[in-house]
């Protein structure tokens, strides 16, 4: 054995023992402090996910510039980890080759995809580098983001393409025509060192490989300490993710609150999280590209996604040690690092007595939140931050009663009356009166039955402006002789709001009551045109036993018109029409073409114009989460914001099909002194009706 | 300290109200029951001096069916000690019955504050809190929109027509509270838990005898319904000859 094979064999030995010591005590403080969290189910959806946004990048990519130069290294990463399995075992066994287990034709094609792809690769890190230290994107700032960590890690990178490529170099030049065009690369930098001696080139070699070799090893040993632990775990944590795919997209947690021995509900510190959220927290590479895309912080607002995953990961690192007996090791300072932390006081007291909630993360941020899901459909390696968001909220609430004054009179209006506003519930059918509109009872008395039941929602039942939307809606279902009714009186508040708001025990009042409605009548279809009710009834209502068919009126109109049901007026006029996607549809449903379908169905001179932020990017109106029934004072507001973008796309009518956006969209108009209507889209039908 | 809080189920105000067939009550089906607004505020109150004083006991007291004890455990939830319900068939309009049976049941309960609402949400009679003052023969102060204890003292805040006016007492005393001071605390689940196992007694509400009885029940003349006039300036004129002759306001 020769000295250097010795040494190789003790350094990987001691390498891997380092790295597998700190890898194990990563996910033992994810198991140990995180809850349970089953994510075993939907393995299709969630391999799906796994090719897609993890191997294909999808997600990445849908910022074009960063994101290509970005899948590049990764997929440079996956070709080169090969050929970084034939450096280190030639190394452990000298002479090693692939060539050796290969045939020659695939031999060949995997030396030339090392070469480009080292190439590939090194030319992306250093526009990457580029864009770290002279661009400074805004994206990649703030919140405490550890750049210097991020320019370590991509030189890193580079000086092992570069080790890679001149190992390839000093081996050719030494043995002249042992190249082949399948190294081309190699090949070309070697005729550059063919002037060199013998000892020059051995010399030359053995650095390039020891330097090469060596620096794999601290590269995986770095990451343990460093936010790019996203290289080791964004592939599990895409598979393991909820959100995207598995289960029913942006529905919030089931939560038993008749739970024997539960003392807590919801979250106010790490250990209250599932360890899904705590390997998120791993994941997250601070690219910023959730807090971009948020309308609290883009509006000024105190709120930012990603800090939220940089103080849980913070505090997962302050409190485990303590927790699964490390005290004292080797910290991770990168990992513990950022804004928001109890500065400096790290004795074990302070840690055991600060909690997420409050010594990191503020009521205030949480607050601010519209549930709007454009972080989560952001981010690239799936991570849900509006999870935490909604457990720290239902923290608040259900264990201390801690939330703005503002949102207690809809809390006890809900509970009273059913609705967040203290309207009459006897009125609730009111805005149907003359329109022939039968409730369920009246029907199911006469011994019919619907084919489908309009659930009117709070707004459309009270809210002036959403009545007419309300009116409009019946009125092209009964252009099309659809048989529906409605419950009048016996609806309730869906309650979303208080589930958003984080009151997980008002909520499943309002839900269970509803339940027990539709099931006495023994309800299938309903639809509805509000996308919170749509959501909540068709989404998260199976969790408590409700199971409908819920359609959101967009699809369902849409429907009718392509069935040639609804006798429409001509062509109508030649417009433009700007439609404002509702988050609750949109990127919680995915239903985009429906509404447009319905106006160009609708208005076939029209000419659809899309605001710069749309569909699955497009901006929340604000009223989402909860929001509609608090102040907004701190920053500029976020109807405000989306209303400036809807109108500088010179449209002549905006479109909405949310009655929350339409409140909130209705109010930015006027407040920018604008006369541009904004209608439902049902609206649009009901005015072409013959 | 110990602090009794009596409250009153009554029912949502934001409905409309139908009289019931026998004519001298409304008609309870459909209503919604909660407590009584000035109630709630006068158990934050109490539960105000408890969080600053951890040897405060908060006692609730409510006459009424068994349908009060919903009423009693949301006090529970917010953080009251324990419940009392003073069971009845049905709660009087006599307000003096109602006074007897809640000082009977105070009287040796070694109370330094009795606190009420200043009157209920359904029949408005306001002095129910009064005459239990009267019947236990301690000093009563109404109306109040500012409350500091220390000791054995209070000093309070009543609003009354035209200004203010700020008062001391001994303790122990019977208070009525008044809106503005303080806003109901919500109660949150972790409390609503612990309300179920918190203690509460039912005894018979020793009412005596009845003197007022309600003898009959109306609901308001409808509004007649408004009327638009006219648009901008051109309609001035109409409306102030129909404000002079007909409304007869100007
Ligand atoms: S859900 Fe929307 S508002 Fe909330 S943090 Fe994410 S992006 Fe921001
Ligand atoms: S949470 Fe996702 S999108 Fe946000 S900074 Fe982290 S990795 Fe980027």
């Amino acid at each position: 054995m020769t000295i250097g094979r010795g040494v190789f064999i003790f350094v990987v030995v001691v390498t891997l023992a380092f790295f597998s010591y700190n890898a194990q005590r990563l996910v033992r403080y994810m198991r140990t402090v995180g809850r349970p969290d089953d994510r075993s189910d939907n393995p299709v959806t969630r391999i799906r996910n796994l090719i897609l946004i993890g191997f294909g990048q999808t997600k990445i990519l849908r910022d074009p510039v960063a994101g290509s130069l970005h899948a590049l290294v990764f997929w440079g990463f996956v070709v080169l980890t090969i050929g970084t399995g034939e450096i280190i075992i030639s190394g452990l066994f000298p002479g090693f080759s692939y060539a050796m287990i290969l045939p020659g034709p695939i031999y060949a094609l995997y030396t030339l995809s090392q070469e480009l792809f080292a190439l590939l690769v090194l030319a992306a890190v250093t526009v990457l580098l580029y864009r770290r230290i002279v661009v400074k994107p805004a994206r990649l700032q703030g919140d405490k983001v550890h750049s210097g960590d991020a320019i370590l890690i991509l030189s890193m990178i580079g000086a092992l393409m570069v080790s890679l490529l001149s190992l390839g170099a000093f081996e050719f030049a030494l043995h002249p025509g042992s190249g082949t065009i399948f190294q081309p690369i190699s090949l070309a930098l070697s005729h550059a060192l063919t002037g060199l001696p013998t000892w020059g080139l051995e010399a030359g070699r053995a650095t390039s490989w020891w330097f090469h070799a060596l620096l794999i090893l601290i590269f995986l040993n770095y990451l343990p300490y460093s936010k790019h632990l996203h290289v080791l775990t964004s592939l599990p944590n895409t598979y393991l993710s909820n959100t995207s795919g598995p289960g029913v997209k942006g529905a919030m947690s089931y939560m038993d609150l008749e739970a024997e021995g539960v003392e807590h509900f919801g979250a106010s510190d790490v250990t209250q999280l599932g360890w899904k959220n705590l390997l998120d927290s791993y994941s997250c590479t601070e690219c910023g590209r959730c807090t971009a895309a948020c309308p609290a912080h883009i509006t000024g607002k105190l709120l930012s996604p990603r800090k939220i995953m940089i103080n849980t990961r913070q505090r997962l690192m302050e409190l485990a040690p303590l927790a699964t007996g490390d005290f004292g090791e080797f910290e991770h300072p990168q990992l513990s690092a950022g804004e928001g932390g109890d500065a400096g006081d790290a004795t074990a007291t302070a840690a055991l007595q600060n909690t997420l909630l409050d010594n990191y993360i503020t009521e205030e941020e949480l607050w601010a939140c519209t549930s709007c899901r454009a972080c989560v459909q952001e981010c690239p390696v799936s991570i849900d931050q509006l999870d935490i968001i909604n457990e720290l909220r239902r923290s608040l609430v259900l264990m201390e009663s801690r939330f703005p004054p503002e949102i207690q009179p809809a809390f006890e209006s809900m509970e009273r009356n059913g609705s967040p506003w203290a309207f009459n519930p006897g009125d609730r059918g009111k805005w149907a009166e003359g329109m022939d509109i039968p409730t369920m009872a009246e029907m199911i008395e006469r011994g019919e039955r619907p084919e489908v039941l309009f659930w009117v929602g709070c707004m459309g039942s009270f809210d002036d402006r959403a009545k007419k939307i309300a009116v409009a809606f019946a009125r092209v279902l009964q252009a099309a002789h659809v048989r529906f009714a409605i419950l009048g009186q016996e609806e309730k508040c869906n309650g979303d709001p208080a589930r958003r708001m984080g009151n997980e025990y008002l909520y499943q009042m309002l839900a269970r009551d509803n339940i027990e409605t539709l099931d006495r009548y023994g309800v299938e279809t309903i639809v509805t045109n509000c996308p919170h009710c749509f959501h909540q009834i068709g989404n998260e209502y199976p969790q408590l036993g409700g199971n409908y068919e819920v359609i959101h009126h967009s699809t369902y109109i849409e429907k009718l018109l392509e069935e040639n049901r609804l006798p429409l007026n001509g062509e109508g006029k030649q417009l433009t029409v700007a439609y404002h996607d509702s988050c609750y549809l949109g990127r919680y449903n995915d239903v985009y073409e429906a509404p447009r379908e319905t106006l160009r169905r609708s208005l076939p001179m029209m000419t659809l114009v899309e605001p710069p932020r749309t569909r699955s990017k497009a901006l929340c109106c604000g009223a989402g989460g909860g929001r509609m029934w608090m102040e907004e004072t701190v920053g500029k507001r976020i109807n405000a914001e989306r209303t400036e973008e809807l109108l500088a796309t010179g449209a002549d009518v905006l479109a909405v099909a949310c009655p929350f956006c339409m409140t909130m969209i209705g109010d930015g108009v006027k407040g920018q002194d604008s006369d541009v209507p904004v209608y439902d889209i049902s609206e649009v039908v009901a005015q072409q009706l013959l | 300290m110990k602090i009794a809080v009596c409250i009153k189920r009554v029912p949502d105000m934001d409905v409309r109200f139908k009289i019931a067939a026998i004519g001298n009550a409304v008609d309870e089906a459909g209503l919604k029951f909660d407590m009584n607004d000035f109630d709630s505020w006068a158990v934050e109150a109490a539960l105000q001096i408890k969080d600053r004083d951890a040897a405060t006991e908060v006692v609730i007291v409510s006459l009424g069916t068994d349908a009060v004890q919903e009423t009693i455990r949301k006090a529970l939830a917010m953080g009251a000690d324990r419940g009392v319900e003073l069971k009845t068939d049905h709660i009087p309009f006599d307000g003096l019955a109602i006074a007897r049976a809640l000082a009977a049941e105070l009287k040796d309960g070694g109370y330094d504050l009795v606190l009420f609402g200043k009157q209920s949400a359904d029949s408005s009679n306001g002095v129910v809190g009064a005459m239990v003052g009267e019947l236990l023969g301690l000093p009563l102060v109404t109306a109040i929109s500012k409350l500091e204890i220390s000791g054995q003292k209070g000093s309070a805040k009543r609003e009354i027509e035209g200004g203010q006016e700020f008062v001391e007492f001994p303790l122990p005393a019977v208070l009525t509270i008044d809106q503005g001071l303080n806003i109901a605390r919500y109660p949150a689940l972790k409390g609503i838990m612990a309300a179920k196992k918190k203690p509460l007694e039912v005894k018979p509400a020793q009412l005596g005898a009845q003197t007022v009885t309600v003898t009959q029940m109306e609901l308001p003349p409808e509004r007649a319904p408004g009327r638009i006039i006219g648009e901008g300036v051109a309609a001035v004129p109409e409306l102030v000859r129909l404000l002079q002759t007909e409304a007869k306001v100007l």
